[in-house]
């Protein structure tokens, strides 16, 4: 305690000399010595230069992009042209599924006053589906279509995270990363959902030729009418290309990127190459987690929108 | 220059320029967003949750870009 006190008062004038002042040691007590900044230094470059030095191992291939070929592991044959196989995908999804199911039982079973931490975080990300997306996007329709759009969220989330975590479903059983929504086909197909569920909410509600008429503005010329009608069916059909490739090629660059960064720490067959690589690796890997939550967002969150502009639609 | 060499210098260019425009789009957006943050802290919320929405559509366009690239490499 004494040294300690002592050593604080004679590090606080301003001017800190290259080598600090050696403390006078206290009887019984260890005299430390504290190593010179060029000793750090020094030590530094020397592990450098031996991690630089040190002959790497063999050079293998590696293809990134063979990551996103999907091989059937189980074959059944193709009923017309559908081919029925379980490949890597569909079980990618059945795990999505299973993750999502088994989460909401065990806690909507084991709700307690105060929260443990599963709870709490399954309260917040359901809060703010509520709150976030619904209540502060759709004026209207908010209950009847809250349960779509937070199991759209949820799914999507869920098969991002997934996508993260390497699972042995890679060629020859090998561990490898995957993500269900890297895939144009599962992402087309939630993009259809929200598509359909956008029309039959706008045709439910105000009828087919009023929701139709709605598209334009009532106050032009019919000509305008015409083309302003044919861009907004465009858009319309746009909007499904856009939502689907959206979350499809950020989950596809994004994987391509990890797998990439992976690599990159393996090619130069160098230790010192490797270690800051493997670093840049885990900056890389913590941008994707954010990624997926963002692209989960945004995906519910522009359904949401599509549903809300539909089901208001009162030009 | 044969179809391969071709295929490849058009993936490039497509990603290449089609990262121009959403770059400056994203920075208007998130400059104006941290703008309307510091004038009116108290819906910061609001704002974060647009700006959000904003930069998912806006790097959309950069990534029909990459799927063009794609397109380029692999498939053509």
């Amino acid at each position: 305690m004494m040294a300690k006190m002592k050593k604080a008062q004679s590090q606080t004038p301003a001017v800190e000399s290259q080598s600090p002042a050696p403390v006078a040691p206290q009887p019984g007590q260890l005299q430390r010595r504290r190593m010179p900044r060029w000793a750090w230094l020094l030590l530094v470059v020397v592990v450098a230069g031996g991690l630089f030095l040190i002959p790497g191992g063999q050079r293998e291939d590696l293809d990134v992009a063979a990551e996103f070929d999907l091989h059937p592991l189980v074959k059944i044959p193709a009923i017309g042209p559908i081919d029925l196989s379980i490949t890597k995908g569909v079980v990618y999804l059945w795990i999505a599924t299973a993750v999502l199911v088994v989460a909401a039982i065990v806690i909507s079973r084991s709700l307690k006053p105060t929260p443990s931490r599963f709870q709490f975080a399954m309260e917040s990300l359901y809060g703010l589906v509520r709150e976030g997306i619904v209540n502060s996007v759709m004026k209207s329709g908010g209950d009847t279509w809250f349960p779509y759009i937070a199991s759209v969220f949820f799914f999507v989330l869920t098969s991002n995270f997934v996508g993260l975590i390497p699972l042995p479903f890679a060629e020859h059983n090998q561990f490898g990363f995957y993500a269900a929504t890297a895939n144009l086909y599962v992402t087309i197909g939630l993009a259809l959902f929200t598509f359909v569920f956008t029309h039959y909410a706008g045709i439910k509600k105000h009828g087919f030729f009023r929701y139709v008429k709605s598209w334009v503005p009532s106050s032009a010329p019919p000509v305008l009418k015409q083309l302003i009608f044919v861009i907004h069916v465009v858009s319309e059909f746009f909007r499904l290309v856009s939502l689907s490739v959206r979350l499809f090629a950020n989950m596809l660059a994004g994987h391509a990127i990890l797998g990439v960064f992976f690599a990159m720490a393996l090619i130069f067959q160098n230790y010192l190459a490797a270690l800051v690589l493997q670093g840049g690796s885990v900056f890389i890997y913590m941008f994707e987690i954010f990624v997926a939550f963002i692209q989960a967002f945004i995906f519910a969150i522009l359904s949401a929108v599509y549903i809300g502009g539909a089901l208001e639609q009162e030009h | 220059m044969d179809a391969e060499a071709a295929k490849l210098i058009g993936a490039g260019i497509a990603m290449g320029a089609g990262a121009v425009g959403p770059g400056i789009g994203l920075g208007i957006l998130l400059g104006k967003a941290y703008e309307s943050m510091a004038r009116q802290p108290e819906i910061s919320g609001d704002i974060r949750t647009s700006m959000f929405i904003g930069i998912g559509v806006t790097e959309a366009v950069a990534l029909y870009a990459f799927v063009v690239a794609l397109i380029l490499i692999f498939v053509a």
